[in-house]
């Protein structure tokens, strides 16, 4: 068991060592660098730079030297914990991403307990009622909910919040609590804006959970177990939750996995149509921008997160599932 | 910059489109277009006021004992100024937005009276700003600026000639930190320099006639001020604040103990950490000139600036401006989030990024958002001008057409100009050639705007069956000369400044007509640019906003900037070059414009003005970029401005030069 972990621990590094070089080099494909991006930038603003100005720049940020070069250079800084400095944003890349990176948790994890707590509930009865009236309705809105892009039915239901409830349009502060410090005031405005948010990212979640959980518990619950508890005179709940549901709940189990650096990265078309400050349009927009240590400490953390999430996810499937468990040994 | 979701942004169009009734059929007629109008600088001795008085939360400060009285900070030479309406009162936050640490320019732009010299409100004349006063010597080798006595920083520290030679000598002449000399300070290769006469007196001379240099230093140009070129990297402007930078500087002390500090400060080297302690968008202790000062940087989530207490300009009561006490800029990454947010009333001023197709949803919320909105109109020729490169030679048979000239005026009179206005101009703008507005001195006469810029495709048919492009595919495109396939233009469109992509398929369609083929590429922006840089694009679209002064920006008319003359960058590389690296043109035509160009600084004003008008005839008649729509309120021609929000006028000069807001003098606005 413990060097079955220690395995998957070793794996994950050479992976995470892979990821680093390909990040790089997948930033690095597209033609131009940040210079170019910036002179394009400027143009749009109205304004104009000369060649002479943009060689500057080339020379400051050290943008001209050879790919591997560049490449070391990050990693040993790396190493000790410097991730560099955003070239378009002119701070340290660990501020920039920092800034960012707890409104972008508290976004994901408020959806995802709602994705889960509406979507566990709903698969179980769904599946249990098979059929019913109840399963009918539910399926209905599943339906919608997965058909419905989740843009879309942001921008309406911004419009919606602004003609109906005038709710402000957009980010996740009112302007007079932008700067303010944290308070009780500031904090329930916060939770007012999330509301938004969090029912667009929750609704396709949950539709999707949906129709997995009740997919899995129908497979279950025609088993030969579970006709055989029931002939013993369990009570239909116990029946219901003891294996069937534990049983149909792997998939959770295997998609935590995806949802580590989902939780990081949050939705990067709802943000932007949103205009929440999370981590998803900063990576957009360093990766147009060209801003090299940026998007290389974005990706790198996706990356990173992906394989804690899988080595997590394998430990979580040994714990529910014992037939996991038993073909290790 | 412009990052947004283009499916969702479209469709958000759409949705508001759909509320959108009322719509201006006649501009004029509409009750949105006002005559020029404007604060006007007081010159006459009698009306300087003798006394001064400051904002509430200055004089907090100077009971507190943390600031001098304000009779110590006001120059003994302020900039008096006349407002608009009436004298105001303090106070209050102008809300607006920007879209990220990219936009800059939007705050540069409301601090821009940090420049020497302003212009009055229809852009044609210069009027004074941080200069008191100037003059051009008559053989234009050199023009003299006379400072105001006991002008200040931000911080306090005097404002001097020794500002200038500090930036010119420490900054500008040290290559560690500007590589290359800048255009603006050379004259036929010959590098100017900066002297200083006197404490409030500075000259900048060449050594031949720069009649130039005096507009340059108060417009979008190298020498155009602190705000403008001396943040986001850059290191022009043409003074800086001595007295706080030097401690950054190893001549001062060492570059040991500079390298340290810099690295101390999370920074590689003290150049870096130069570049940001001198960016004044970033670094809220950089003293500046500015109306406001940033104290929450750009690259936060609210783009903050305060009152600069030290600001020189008062009004003619002697009230120390601005009156307007914070400007906080909110961060949308979104366009179409800052038009939404535009129409709930959330801005007091923007003008910046609200897009003319939303008009109509914009004029429909006037009452709800408590806002009324303004036309103004832009005097540059082409919001969508197609920028042909003439120096393509990577297709030898595309480069032969593009140099053509006959080729090139028959593409223009194949596109229906007509419909483009009505669908994406709301007919607002105005249809014809690249030129500049009638109303501008540099116009050649009216007769320029529709020549070879007219709907005629008979003649475009017969011109081009005539150059040898006659034989046709049976789809009813014309086939190429050298291998009979399909004659194929690329136009590499990117969504920006307007809806490119869009556009450049209704044009695909029209030239249908002529037999030409189009093909639309969608680029993104960062790649089109590499491309064009590297004289590997066909045609490309972008406007020519900057050229109602030609001199000044040049790039979008002649091939003479290798970053932005998409109508021959290797012509534009060799002229820049002096004939070291691109090609050198066989078009005499372009030889011409480009001498007229060179010779444009050793004119005085009207003979600069007569050669302005030689070299858009020129550019006209040559169509080396066909201009569809211009002169329209394509970009900073839609306003809006709180009903609560005083003396902004209804119309001013929004032209490159007159750095938009900065012409309708934000610092006498104020809150009723």
């Amino acid at each position: 068991m413990l060097a079955y972990c220690l395995r998957r621990l070793a794996l994950a590094l050479v992976t995470i060592w892979s990821i680093s070089v390909l990040t790089f080099i997948i930033i690095q494909l597209p033609p131009g660098d940040f210079a170019d991006a910036y002179i394009a930038q400027l143009s749009s603003s109205g304004s104009t730079v000369s060649l002479d100005e943009v060689a500057s720049l080339r020379e400051m940020y050290g943008l001209g030297q050879p790919m591997h070069v560049q490449y070391f250079k990050w990693l040993s800084r790396m190493v000790v914990g410097d991730f560099g400095y955003s070239m378009e944003w002119r701070r340290p890349v660990v501020d920039v991403i920092g800034d960012r990176l707890w409104l972008t948790l508290a976004i994901s994890v408020a959806a995802l307990i709602v994705t889960w707590g509406l979507a566990l509930p709903i698969g179980i009865y769904s599946a249990v009622r098979q059929y019913s009236a109840g399963d009918y309705l539910f399926t209905l809105v599943g339906f919608i909910g997965l058909a419905v892009p989740n843009f879309l039915l942001a921008l309406i239901l911004m419009y919606l919040g602004y003609t109906m409830f005038g709710l402000s349009v957009g980010g996740l502060f009112s302007p007079e609590f932008e700067q303010a410090p944290w308070s009780w005031a500031k904090f329930l405005d916060l939770l007012t804006h999330m509301i938004l948010p969090t029912i667009v990212l929750a609704t396709a979640g949950t539709a999707y959970l949906i129709r997995i959980m009740r997919a899995n518990l129908l497979d279950e619950l025609r088993m030969p177990y579970v006709v055989t508890a029931r002939a013993k005179g369990l009570p239909e709940w116990r029946v219901i939750m003891k294996y069937p549901v534990r049983v149909a709940l792997n998939p959770f189990a295997s998609s935590v996995g995806y949802i580590f650096p989902h939780i990081v990265s949050g939705s990067i078309i709802i943000s932007l149509v949103l205009a929440l400050p999370t981590v998803g349009p900063l990576l957009l927009r360093a990766l147009v921008a060209q801003d090299m240590f940026l998007a290389g400490t974005i990706v790198l953390l996706l990356g990173v997160l992906t394989v804690i999430g899988t080595f997590v996810s394998d430990l979580l499937l040994m714990w529910i599932d014992p037939r996991i468990r038993f073909q290790i040994h | 910059m412009r990052i947004r979701a283009v499916f969702a942004a479209g469709l958000l169009s759409l949705l508001l489109a759909e509320t959108a009734a009322a719509q201006p059929s006649n501009l004029s007629a509409s009750g949105l277009v006002s005559e020029p109008e404007g604060a006007q600088i007081v010159t006459d001795p009698a009306r300087i006021p003798r006394q001064f008085r400051e904002a509430p939360m200055l004089a907090e400060r100077v009971r507190a004992g943390t600031l001098p009285p304000v009779e110590q900070r006001v120059p003994a030479e302020p900039l008096v100024l006349q407002p608009l309406r009436e004298i105001g009162r303090y106070g209050g936050t102008w809300r607006g937005a920007f879209n990220g640490p990219g936009d800059g320019e939007n705050g540069n732009r409301i601090n821009a009276s940090d420049m020497m010299m302003s212009w009055d409100m229809v852009g044609a004349r210069q009027v004074p700003s941080v200069a008191r006063a100037w003059e051009v010597s008559a053989d234009g080798r050199r023009t003299t600026l006379h400072l105001r006595r006991g002008m200040r920083w931000s911080d306090g520290s005097p404002f001097t000639a020794d500002d200038f030679v500090f930036w010119f000598e420490d900054l500008y002449q040290n290559r560690a930190i500007v590589r290359a000399p800048m255009p603006e300070l050379q004259v036929d290769g010959k590098p100017g320099r900066v002297i200083k006469l006197d404490e409030t007196t500075v000259a900048f001379e060449f050594d031949a006639p720069n009649f130039l240099v005096v507009e340059q230093l108060g417009a979008q140009a190298g020498l155009g001020g602190q705000s403008y070129r001396q943040s986001n990297g850059l290191t022009y402007g043409g003074y800086a604040p001595s007295a706080y930078l030097r401690q950054f500087l190893p001549k001062y002390s060492s570059e040991e103990e500079v390298n340290r500090r810099a690295r101390a400060a999370g920074y590689e080297n003290w150049v870096q950490y130069l570049h940001f302690i001198k960016d004044w968008q970033l670094n809220p202790a950089l003293p500046t000139l500015g109306p406001w000062r940033t104290v929450s940087p750009i690259n936060t989530p609210n783009w903050v600036m305060e009152r600069n207490p030290y600001y020189w300009m008062v009004d003619t009561e002697g009230n120390q401006l601005p009156y307007i006490d914070r400007v906080s800029l909110s961060l949308a990454e979104n366009m179409e989030v800052i038009n939404l947010r535009a129409i709930s009333g959330a801005f007091d001023y923007q003008a910046r990024h609200l897009q003319l197709a939303n008009l109509p949803v914009l004029l429909e919320n006037r009452d709800r958002g408590n806002y009324r909105i303004d036309i103004n109109l832009a005097t540059y020729g082409a919001d969508l001008a197609l920028h042909l490169n003439t120096s393509y030679t990577a297709d030898p048979e595309i480069g032969k057409w593009l140099s053509n000239v006959d080729f090139r005026r028959a593409l223009s009179l194949g596109i229906d100009r007509d419909q483009l206005n009505e669908t994406f101009w709301l007919g607002l703008g105005t249809p014809g050639s690249v030129v500049v507005a009638e109303s501008s001195p540099e116009n050649p006469g009216a007769e320029w705007r529709r020549r070879w810029a007219t709907l005629d495709v008979a003649r475009a048919n017969q011109m081009l069956d005539s150059i040898g492009l006659s034989r046709k595919d049976s789809a009813g495109f014309r086939l190429r000369t050298d291998n009979g396939q399909r004659l194929v233009l690329e136009v590499l469109a990117v969504q920006a400044l307007q809806p490119y992509p869009r556009q450049l398929e209704m044009i695909a369609q029209q030239l249908r007509r002529i037999g030409i083929f189009l093909d639309v590429k969608e680029t993104e922006r960062t790649l089109a640019y590499t491309r064009v840089q590297n004289n590997q694009h066909h045609i490309f679209p972008w406007s020519n906003s900057g050229s109602e002064k030609l001199f000044l920006v040049p790039a979008y008319v002649l091939a003479v900037d290798p970053i932005n003359s998409a109508n021959g960058p290797a012509y534009a590389e060799w002229f820049a070059s002096n004939g070291a690296r691109g090609r050198r043109p066989e078009d005499p035509m372009i030889l011409r414009a480009q001498e007229l160009y060179r010779s444009a600084a050793s004119l005085p004003e009207e003979q600069r003005n007569a050669a302005a008008q030689e070299i858009w005839r020129i550019a006209v008649d040559q169509v080396w970029s066909i201009g569809v729509v211009g002169v329209s309120p394509g970009s900073f021609g839609v306003q809006l401005t709180s009903n609560r929000l005083v003396n902004v006028p209804r119309r001013s000069c929004i032209a490159n030069h007159c750095r938009t807001p900065n012409s309708a003098y934000p610092q006498q606005w104020f809150f009723r």
